[in-house]
């Protein structure tokens, strides 16, 4: 059931709502897995509070968030910290111009 | 629009004496501008990618050299480029007789300056040649030249292992462009100068004379021979005639790939002008006792 890593562990919380491993989300980001460490130093992405520190999972909606800093990261030149930043301005544009 | 002729100068927005800063800066800039990540508008992409083509090209020199004389073909003179660069053609074929050649202008124009009648605008400056005298010692060390040409001061360093005959290209210390055109390429011909002691064989090897007396020659010995770093001890076998050579491995010039050539001792027999009572009897004894006819062997 778990094997293909898109399915939680049938226990408490993450049962109710899917999640991925960090295999996964690397894979669909089309990054490696270190790439994707330096964006959870960087707060990009955040683990699920419900999983184990051990083995932890992320929303699926992560991969698309890491993809982007990444592209950005490749494509301007920037640093971690600055492809996150941007990343996180976007997504503030985004907010309220959806107020407007 | 993706098969048509794009100018990259008017692409990235920078005029086309632009300098490396200059481009880098207006790829930068215009990159953040039409990143599809930070631009919603529909055609971001397709400008996004044309900027990373336009930067490529002009930010790799050689292929600018080729995208300012052939504009859109640029690619195609990329497939006809031979596969041999000039240095190396030149390397190969070098110059004969080794004569002097100072500044033989015409040289790559008549090989190749047809080309430049193809586009107008800006032209590239002459390559032009001049000749760079280096003793072996160079040669094997490498090292550094201040030359003057021209009453114009030129620095070339040139690597252990050069060759003579090789052409060492100094990129745009040729001739000036003209209307912004980049200058030529100033290629410098290495003349090694004849040595009191060592001989060249090839491009690697040397040869050194080893001179030996007619008893060592015939009993061996073990004698001291110069090399170009120092001196080397070498044995010389029992029955070494004249022009024998013995190999020394490693101890020639120095190859560009790393190792060296060889360092070849060639056997000289020296006999003394004049002889001592006592040798003189004892090569008159040796004479009747040989049995060697050496216009028999």
């Amino acid at each position: 059931m778990n094997a293909d890593g898109q399915t939680g562990p049938a226990d408490g919380d993450l049962a109710a709502e899917e999640t991925i491993e960090l295999t996964v989300l690397a894979r669909q980001a089309g990054v490696r897995i270190v790439h994707v460490r330096r964006y959870l130093e960087f707060g990009l992405v955040e683990p699920h509070p419900a999983a184990p520190a051990g083995s932890p999972r992320f929303d699926p909606r992560s991969a698309a968030r890491v993809a982007r800093a990444e592209r950005l990261r490749r494509d301007l030149a920037l640093n971690y910290a600055g492809a996150v930043l941007v990343c996180e301005l976007l997504d503030r544009i985004g907010e309220l111009e959806a107020r407007l | 629009m993706p098969l048509s002729y794009t100018d990259y100068y008017d692409v990235l927005g920078v005029p086309r004496d632009a300098d490396q800063d200059a481009i880098r800066r207006a790829y930068r800039k215009l990159a953040r501008e039409y990143h599809p990540d930070l631009n919603s508008d529909s055609d971001a992409e397709e400008r996004f990618k044309a900027l990373g083509e336009a930067y490529e090209v002009l930010s790799d020199a050689e292929k600018r050299e080729r995208y300012d004389r052939l504009g859109a073909r640029w690619r195609e003179a990329e497939r006809e480029a031979p596969e041999e660069s000039f240095e190396d053609f030149f390397a190969h074929e070098g110059f004969g007789d080794g004569s002097r050649v100072e500044f033989s202008q015409d040289l790559f124009e008549a090989l190749f300056g047809a080309r430049r009648d193809r586009t107008a605008g800006p032209l590239r400056g002459r390559d032009r040649e001049a000749l760079l005298e280096l003793s072996l010692e160079d040669a094997l060390t490498g090292g550094r030249r201040r030359l003057t040409l021209d009453g114009r001061e030129v620095s070339v360093n040139f690597p252990a292992g050069v060759r003579d005959g090789q052409l060492i290209r100094l990129t745009g210390q040729g001739g000036e462009g003209r209307d912004g055109g980049p200058p030529g390429d100033l290629f410098l011909r290495v003349a090694l100068k004849p040595h009191p002691h060592f001989r060249r064989r090839g491009d690697h090897d040397l040869d050194v004379e080893l001179a030996i007396t007619p008893s060592e020659a015939a009993l061996g010995t073990t004698v001291a021979v110069k090399t170009p770093t120092g001196t080397a001890r070498i044995r010389v076998p029992a029955g070494s005639s004249s022009g024998r050579r013995l190999r020394l491995r490693g101890q020639g010039l120095p190859k560009r790939g790393g190792g060296s050539g060889d360092l070849h001792a060639i056997v000289k027999i020296v006999v003394p002008k004049a002889l001592s009572d006592r040798e003189r009897e004892l090569y008159e004894q040796l004479a009747e006792s040989s049995t060697l006819d050496p216009r028999e062997v």
